[in-house]
């Protein structure tokens, strides 16, 4: 049982509000041997400065970077420790200071948390949050052996050496405990894939059906190929600042909270609790889902929820303001590195009630168009195309998720899905069916969620417009 | 395919420093490319695998804020109580058994996997331990089920691994 002391569970306070006003990335691929990392980190950077409707010149914005933060999961897939330092000498940032930020998939939530930190305690007035991944040097079984010395070495490391595995049981455990349907865990990947069609940017983008996913090989049962992200090579940025610089920089400055939670490497390891509840829960609501977990000898979180998203939520949805989720966030990117992992994030940032993720996605709300009643769903999911369908570039991944929701409140999709230069970029032609992705309704509030493994470290953020 | 599932590794080498065991990692080819991993004050459990033990840790710390000098098990071990940070004691499970908590069946592991594939890796619920053991189950040519009975075996002697692996399990009660 795990017990909380009254500092234990302090709502963050920052002693100055922070702000995001630009982001920017490169489009995301499986290889990408047209450019060297510091290259691409490059891209991202310039695009942040250069591409974001800023009211000062690209040059002058980067003389009043006062600090920077990167993301970077395993320095295995370059064999290249301190790749921080070269990024930041190339990017032409000497002499100030930078601190690598590393907590598995996490990594690009936490460096935006890192930057937003920096911000709010005076340390910086305005601080870079940049990520990458580079994952095309080895070819994918020895990536996968790389990302499963993520779990503990001692105990777990040997019983498969491929990360998926250490998430599958998981998986088998929601999917037994919940009773889910296989179509639905599907349907979550023909949507988020789908989305992905009308990114430039994305990796895997893919017309697909049911039937289709379905019919795929399995990876790590019960999950199949297309349920399941890729390894990706990119990066993102995104720049954090002031109020007072947030207002000078931009004509649409976007608020940001950001909190985190960690419960163990190992999944066993995880003792059980009562649920935090979110703002907008009561006890009574649980009632019935204690039950059911003692019948089926399960436990909170066990495997079947994430503590550590839960735990970030409760924290983040304090700190930002969110009494009901569902009523106050009008969109959200999670990290659907699985269809599974997707689902269980519904329960856990409270946009629905733990055990009733499945009958959530079939209502609907979670599509820009809900194929229910053919109007905007309550909290659109993904419309940056999720990991599924987009990149999973580890320490780019938070950055990428955060900047995609600040450009959709800002009313930027289109510019940056939409312009054929965009497309011809990347080396790619835009889609004669493409379909703007853009919220509608003057969006206020979205919220994206930064996830490791199993669930060892999470970030929640919420952003919120300003102007 | 056989019904159970071998192991394709050599045993793992231990040096003893003293009442510890020191395990090689090779990394790279050779001596050189070697790592030498201490398995600290967890050794009893390694060292324990070998002779056919399972041994687990508790707190009996009578101050201890959660385990109140009672503690249940813990399974992998700690040496350390993260509750009240008191060293623990040690305590062997006699004929360990259990039920599986969740599964998942391993068609293709990473590079360097030990077990040879497909085979079932399980999470073991135990009583008495407030952890969920992750292992693996000897037997792969049957449909299992969340619940199902399963029961310890070891790698002892010759055939230890001088590793968690050493940790196995079978079907039935
Ligand atoms: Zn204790």
């Amino acid at each position: 049982m795990i017990k909380f002391g009254k500092g234990n569970l302090r709502i963050p306070k920052w002693t100055r509000p922070v702000y995001a006003v630009a982001g920017g990335m490169t489009d995301f691929r499986k290889k990408y041997p047209e450019k060297k990392l510091e290259e691409l980190t490059m891209m991202a950077f310039r695009m942040m400065l250069e591409e974001n409707d800023l009211k000062m010149d690209p040059l002058e914005i980067k003389s009043l970077i006062n600090f920077a933060c990167y993301g970077e999961f395993a320095d295995h897939f370059q064999d290249q420790l301190l790749c921080e330092a070269k990024v930041h000498d190339y990017l032409g940032l000497d002499l100030l200071f930078n601190i690598g930020v590393k907590t598995g998939g996490a990594t690009g939530g936490s460096t935006i948390l890192s930057a937003a930190s920096m911000v709010a305690s005076g340390m910086a007035d305005c601080c870079l949050a940049l990520g990458w991944e580079r994952m095309d040097e080895v070819i994918t079984w020895t990536g996968n052996y790389y990302i499963s010395t993520a779990a503990c070495k001692d105990f777990e490391t040997r019983l498969a050496r491929n990360y998926a595995s250490y998430y599958a049981p998981m998986a088998r455990r929601f999917q037994e405990m919940y009773g889910v349907d296989e179509r639905v865990r599907a349907e979550i990947a023909v949507k988020n894939r789908g989305y992905a069609c009308n990114s430039p940017f994305s990796q895997q983008p893919g017309k697909h059906t049911i039937e289709e996913v379905l019919a795929g090989e399995i990876v790590s049962d019960p999950l199949r190929f297309l349920e399941c992200c890729a390894m990706s090579v990119g990066s993102a940025a995104m720049l954090l600042c002031t109020e007072e610089l947030a207002y000078k920089l931009t004509d649409k400055p976007v608020k940001l909270y950001t909190a985190g939670g960690s419960h163990t490497l190992r999944t066993g390891d995880r003792r059980p609790m009562e649920i935090p509840l979110l703002p907008h829960e009561t006890a009574g609501d649980y009632e019935k889902l204690y039950k059911d977990m003692e019948k089926q000898k399960g436990r909170w979180p066990g495997f079947e929820s994430f503590g550590a998203t839960r735990f970030a939520a409760w924290l983040c949805y304090r700190m930002a303001g969110i009494n009901n989720p569902i009523e106050d966030l009008d969109l959200i990117e999670t990290h659907d590195a699985f269809t599974i992992s997707d689902l269980q994030t519904y329960g856990d940032v409270g946009l629905t009630l733990y055990g009733d993720e499945q009958e959530y996605v079939r209502s609907g709300d979670c599509y820009l168009k809900n194929p229910k009643t053919g109007k905007q769903g309550k909290c659109p999911s993904n419309l940056s195309g999720g990991l599924l369908g987009s990149m999973h570039a580890v320490g780019a991944t938070g950055i990428f998720s955060a900047t995609e929701i600040m450009w959709q409140l800002q009313g930027k999709y289109d510019k940056f899905h939409g312009d054929p230069k965009m497309w011809q970029r990347f080396g790619k032609k835009k889609p004669a069916d493409w379909e703007s992705l853009q919220i509608q309704n003057n969006p206020k509030k979205g919220c994206y969620v930064s996830h490791a493994g199993v669930g060892s470290h999470v970030t929640v953020g919420v952003l919120e417009k300003a102007w | 395919m056989n019904e159970t599932v071998k192991l394709n590794t050599t045993k793992t080498k231990v040096t003893k420093e003293g009442n510890v065991w020191v395990i090689d990692l090779p990394r790279f080819s050779g001596d050189s490319g070697t790592h030498h991993h201490t398995l600290g004050l967890l050794t009893p459990y390694f060292a324990g695998l070998t002779e056919g033990k399972l041994m687990a840790t508790r707190c009996v710390n009578d101050n201890c804020p959660i385990s109140r000098g009672k503690g249940e098990l813990w399974l992998p071990p700690r040496a350390d109580c993260p509750d009240c940070h008191q060293p623990m004691v040690w305590e062997e499970i006699k004929n360990p058994a259990g039920e599986i908590f969740s599964y998942t069946f391993v068609e293709r592991g990473g590079m360097g996997l030990e077990i040879e594939c497909p085979y079932y890796q399980i999470d073991v619920l135990l009583p008495g331990v407030c952890t969920i053991v992750k292992s693996y189950l000897s037997t792969r040519n049957r449909k299992i089920r969340i619940g199902d009975k399963v029961k310890a075996k070891f790698r002892t002697g010759l055939d230890a691994t001088n590793t968690c692996l050493d940790l196995y399990w079978e079907l039935g009660g």
